[in-house]
């Protein structure tokens, strides 16, 4: 013990372990937690996570309104990305559709090699490269970790427009693939973490 | 039907209690001795003992045998030791214990029982507890006193061993 | 001669034991359940929510899942013992269970029959179930030391120190419940606390809550729950004195564990809360008294097991020598003083 305790305090520290004073306070915090609610996300088949924004998931490309890809195969994003995840062919493009008469032959990402920087996303002058809110990743087939073009111009489960991140409850969607489980992104509960 | 019971807990209780001698883990024979200290106590059940051997099982089997598993473990006892310190002191050991069962012989020829068997009424049965610590602390007081000292003095020599071990090192 | 009322006699001997194994072999399994959802809720979480609704067949699940596991024998164990360590652990548990009265004597309506709630009545009860409680102690030595695993060893030397150590404090808080009683036997116990709260060995103040805390104290050390479950200390035993055991063994020394910790609230409630007393005496019309002694029973056993579960969710682990000194140099003093003063009340 320290001088500085005197016996006024040694006496208080003998009736706060006799009466269990210090005990009874952690039963009160715990008892306190018993009946606050619980911050478990049941996912997934009762609630999805949809994150902000900002939440690097997987690659997209971007279109325009009108469905012209806005990718000119500047191989920016392949030049900036620290891990060469990303491989660009471009190729000539006659059809019209490209805003230049430059496209993306193949546009494809690693994503076992992918670290989601981000670095590609600042580095598009088009901003046709994004990375999602697409998280649910992890896969038994290896092959299914790279992702081609066609993928990639697919929409997003999550559209862009919607803002905020949050809870949706999770929504059953048989296809012809299997049962899927989505979000029911009419059901969302904003929440701010 | 006591009797069926009793030569049941006997035999169990000698075979129990020659495997601690002859078992040559000391775990197992400590398994043993709790067997037969076990049976011990189921036997003074049948004699109308309940208070005994309660006291049997929770003194004996309860601590007095976990004391002696945990310096079992905490020395762990080697069977080669085991077996050393058997051979060195065999002769010893048959000879003291031949001498121990002429003597009990010896007693048991000459003495004859004088307490009159079963001179309990159902009543006193039931107080079981009552009649002992009635027994306890008026008729046998003064040896009961001298066992409680004599206990005493062996707790409080422990602790002087304890205590002069720290001293010394420190 | 065939006696008949001796017949019928074992015959409801026979049947009051099997519904009683029968209850303790189930019990552990809604335990396992609730001390889930405790812990989850404690913890913010939600517990157990998959199998069934809010996860009530989550033991059902993992009971399937302990059948079907393999039951491995360490190769350098010493197999005899390892196979009758987790039967050790179980024997006592149940055993206890004999002498606890969980009501009185009561007359059947429409035959007029007495039956009591209550196994047998020992006259040394309390002695009897400190005894059996004490043995369940060489199932965690034993198997610790059978499973040739430092790990296990060190665990069932850890339990069997802090048994030694609580079982004196145990043993004291029980004589003071035989000062406040006058009796050994637990159904004179609590037909002694009857009439109403005030008259439980509880209130009787200014002795009755120390012992209650002693004893709570110290039963909590005996069956190796949190705070004192240094047997099974996962931080630095990895699972303690179980952790070669496997499948059906494990669980049947999981079984023993929460046949312990009913063991305990029960004696809490039997010694200090009246048994199966109702705080107030009342009677239904209607209702068989038997039910009401059943309702408030369970009730303060259930209290009491709440209790321990959020006891294990909020505090952390004792160190092995904080263990040892509140064992020997808090609870034994304060109990031989209080053994006085409860002297001096008694006389």
């Amino acid at each position: 013990m320290n001088c500085s305790c005197g016996v006024g305090k040694r006496i208080k520290d003998f009736v706060k372990s006799a009466l269990f004073l210090d005990f009874i306070k952690g039963m009160h915090v715990t008892l306190g937690y018993l009946f606050s609610k619980s911050i478990t996300i049941r996912y997934p088949d009762e609630e999805k996570w949809i994150p902000y924004q900002r939440f690097r998931g997987r690659h997209t490309l971007n279109m325009t309104s009108e469905g012209k890809e806005l990718c000119v195969a500047c191989e920016l994003c392949s030049k900036a990305c620290p891990t060469d995840c990303i491989t660009v062919i471009p190729m000539e493009d006659d059809t019209g559709i490209g805003i230049t008469d430059r496209v993306a032959k193949v546009w494809k990402v690693d994503l076992v090699r992918c670290l989601f920087c981000g670095y590609c996303e600042d580095a598009c002058p088009t901003r046709a490269v994004r990375l999602s809110r697409e998280y649910e990743l992890s896969t038994t087939d290896i092959s299914r970790t790279k992702f081609e073009k066609r993928e990639l111009l697919l929409p997003e489960s999550v559209p862009e427009q919607v803002h905020g991140g949050g809870i949706a409850k999770a929504k059953f969607v048989r296809s012809k693939d299997g049962i899927k489980i989505v979000a029911n992104l009419g059901k969302m509960k904003k929440m701010r973490w | 039907m006591e009797q069926i019971f009793f030569y049941i807990f006997a035999v169990i209780a000698v075979v129990a209690a020659v495997s601690v001698v002859v078992s040559r883990n000391p775990v197992h024979s400590a398994l043993f001795l709790i067997v037969c200290l076990l049976q011990v106590a189921a036997i003074f059940v049948l004699l109308r003992a309940p208070f005994l051997a309660a006291t049997q099982v929770f003194v004996y089997v309860g601590a007095v045998m976990v004391l002696f598993l945990f310096t079992v473990l905490v020395l762990d006892i080697g069977r080669e030791t085991v077996v050393e310190y058997m051979h060195s002191h065999a002769f010893a050991a048959v000879g003291a214990v031949v001498a121990l069962f002429v003597v009990l012989a010896y007693i048991a020829s000459r003495g004859t029982i004088t307490v009159p068997q079963g001179g309990f009424s159902e009543e006193v049965l039931a107080k079981n507890v009552e009649v002992v610590g009635r027994a306890l602390f008026t008729k046998y007081i003064f040896p009961f006193e001298v066992v409680s000292f004599l206990l005493l003095i062996a707790l409080v020599g422990a602790i002087v061993l304890v205590m002069n071990e720290k001293g010394s090192k420190s | 001669m065939i006696d008949l009322a001796l017949i019928i006699t074992i015959i409801i001997m026979v049947v009051k034991v099997g519904l009683l194994t029968m209850i303790l072999f189930s019990l552990p399994m809604p335990l396992t359940w609730i001390e889930r959802k405790v812990a989850g809720h404690i913890h913010a979480r939600l517990g157990p929510f998959r199998v069934g609704p809010h996860g009530i067949m989550q033991p059902m699940a993992d009971t399937v899942k302990l059948l079907f596991k393999e039951d491995i024998v360490p190769e350098k164990a010493d197999k005899l013992i390892f196979k009758l360590a987790p039967l050790i652990a179980m024997i006592p548990a149940f055993a206890v269970f004999v002498a606890i009265p969980v009501g009185g004597t009561w007359t059947v309506p429409f035959i007029d029959q007495e039956m009591n709630l209550y196994v047998t009545d020992m006259n040394v009860g309390l002695l009897y179930i400190l005894a059996m409680g004490g043995l369940g102690i060489y199932g965690i030595i034993f198997g610790g030391w059978a499973s040739n695993s430092k790990y296990a060893l060190l665990g069932g030397m850890r339990s069997a120190a802090q048994m030694i150590s609580y079982e004196v404090a145990l043993s004291f808080a029980a004589v003071g419940v035989v000062m406040m009683s006058n009796s050994l036997s637990l159904v004179d116990i609590v037909n002694t606390q009857g009439g109403g709260f005030w008259n439980w060995n509880f209130f009787y103040l200014p002795v009755g809550p120390v012992w209650f805390f002693i004893f709570i104290i110290a039963g909590s050390a005996e069956i190796n729950r949190i705070p004192f479950d240094l047997a099974e200390d996962e931080g630095t035993l990895a699972a303690g004195f179980h952790t070669e055991y496997s499948g059906m063994k494990f669980s049947f020394f999981m079984l023993a564990e929460y046949i312990a910790l009913v063991t305990v609230s029960v004696l809490a409630v039997v010694l200090f809360f009246g048994g199966w007393n109702p705080p107030i005496d009342y009677t239904i019309p209607f209702v068989p008294i038997a039910f009401i002694w059943l309702f408030w029973f369970v009730i303060k056993v259930s209290v009491f097991i709440y209790m321990f579960m959020w006891v294990r969710f909020t505090l952390p682990r004792y160190r092995y020598d904080q263990l040892m000194n509140i064992g020997w140099k808090i609870l034994i003093p304060i109990s031989l003083v209080n053994i006085l003063i409860t002297g001096f009340m008694r006389i």
